[in-house]
């Protein structure tokens, strides 16, 4: 790291914990997103203003001027754009230093499980449970760390799954895959600080596992409910039947 | 005798207030309390009695694996919470 990048960063490397080596590592890192909605936003955000190296965004969906309410990588200019587009040009604006790659599709399995493959951590921030599961079992086969959120109306979810480690449970150790009717947040609503508590806590997830520093939330699920400003966490242990993730 | 409270998602449903329920296992204390607020029981169980795939219940905030029988051990002044999947991003 060149002076300029070591003023850009010092904050971090001023935190014993963090220090040059941590910084060091999120530089080298590569962090998959999926989504570059309203989770996405403070996620990408953070990640690229914390000097990850490489962040990859996956979207296929446009900028909707109901989108803004939340999804604050995105501005009014940007409605009618693809959303990687307009988040690639946020994201290089609060610090270019960081690479940003922009897949501006649907990706089928195969290309999927190519950039998990290359990514060190895997963000999930769709909204539905079907990204979300066959995400999970992609993470299980190469052995990628996924952290997980999820918010509707006043309530949000939040896990990491270490699932780079043996004896960490998976999304799937907590919940069966499921025909549950999806909630989205389009559909039923969301308050919008509630996505930012959550994203935020994804990136600082990310920002700790990459680095390696503090104890993650392998194996707990927290839980927040905005209208009482209570949080809860929940132990979760790996399930020894678990289809996808007790074979490993 | 245990506390069954349900994720505030639910209550939209239906009105699912947070009470002390007599019973010695989850199942027990489940049944105990559908019997006096029976619209919130389809929500959470399937017609067989096995927990919904996008429930999950955690005693003491121990999220229980069982979910099929639903026989894990409620104590006294244990702590039954009842809550949902989320999906929105
Ligand atoms: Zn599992």
């Amino acid at each position: 790291m060149d002076n300029a990048l070591l003023t850009r960063y010092s904050r971090h490397i001023l935190l014993p914990e963090l220090d040059y080596a941590g910084q060091l590592k999120l530089t080298k890192s590569r962090a998959l997103i999926i989504g570059a909605g309203g989770l996405a936003s403070p996620v990408a955000m953070y990640l690229a203003s914390s000097g990850v190296g490489q962040i990859v965004l996956v979207d296929f969906d446009k900028v909707e001027v109901s989108n803004l309410q939340r999804q604050i990588m995105h501005g009014n200019a940007d409605i009618g754009r693809a959303k990687v587009d307009s988040a690639k040009e946020t994201l290089s604006g609060l610090n270019p230093e960081t690479e940003i790659i922009t897949i501006n599709r649907r990706l089928a399995e195969g290309e999927l499980r190519e950039q998990v493959k290359l990514a060190n951590i895997i963000l999930e921030t769709t909204d539905n449970f079907e990204s979300r599961f066959l995400l999970n079992r992609i993470c299980v086969e190469q052995r990628k760390p996924l952290i997980s959120g999820s918010v509707i109306r006043f309530e949000g979810q939040l896990s990491t799954f270490r699932c780079d480690l043996t004896d960490s449970p998976c999304y799937q150790c907590l919940y069966t895959e499921t025909e549950a009717l999806e909630e989205t947040c389009s559909q039923n609503g969301v308050l919008a600080p509630v996505v930012g508590i959550i994203g935020s806590l994804q990136a600082t997830e990310a920002l700790k596992v990459l680095a390696g520093i503090g104890t993650d939330l392998a194996g707990r699920l927290m839980l927040f409910n905005a209208l009482n400003m209570e949080w809860r966490t929940l132990k979760l242990k790996k399930d020894p039947d678990c289809p996808i993730c007790s074979a490993t | 005798m245990a506390k069954i409270i349900f994720t505030s998602n639910l209550e939209r449903h239906c009105h699912c207030p947070t009470k002390i329920v007599v019973g010695n296992t989850v199942i027990e204390v489940l049944k105990n309390y559908f019997s006096e607020y029976p619209a919130i029981q389809s929500y959470v169980l399937d017609d067989q009695d096995k927990l919904r795939k996008n429930m999950l219940i955690a005693v003491n905030n121990e999220i229980i694996s069982d979910r099929v029988t639903l026989l894990d051990p409620v104590k006294e002044n244990d702590e039954v919470f009842v809550l949902q999947a989320l999906s929105g991003g």
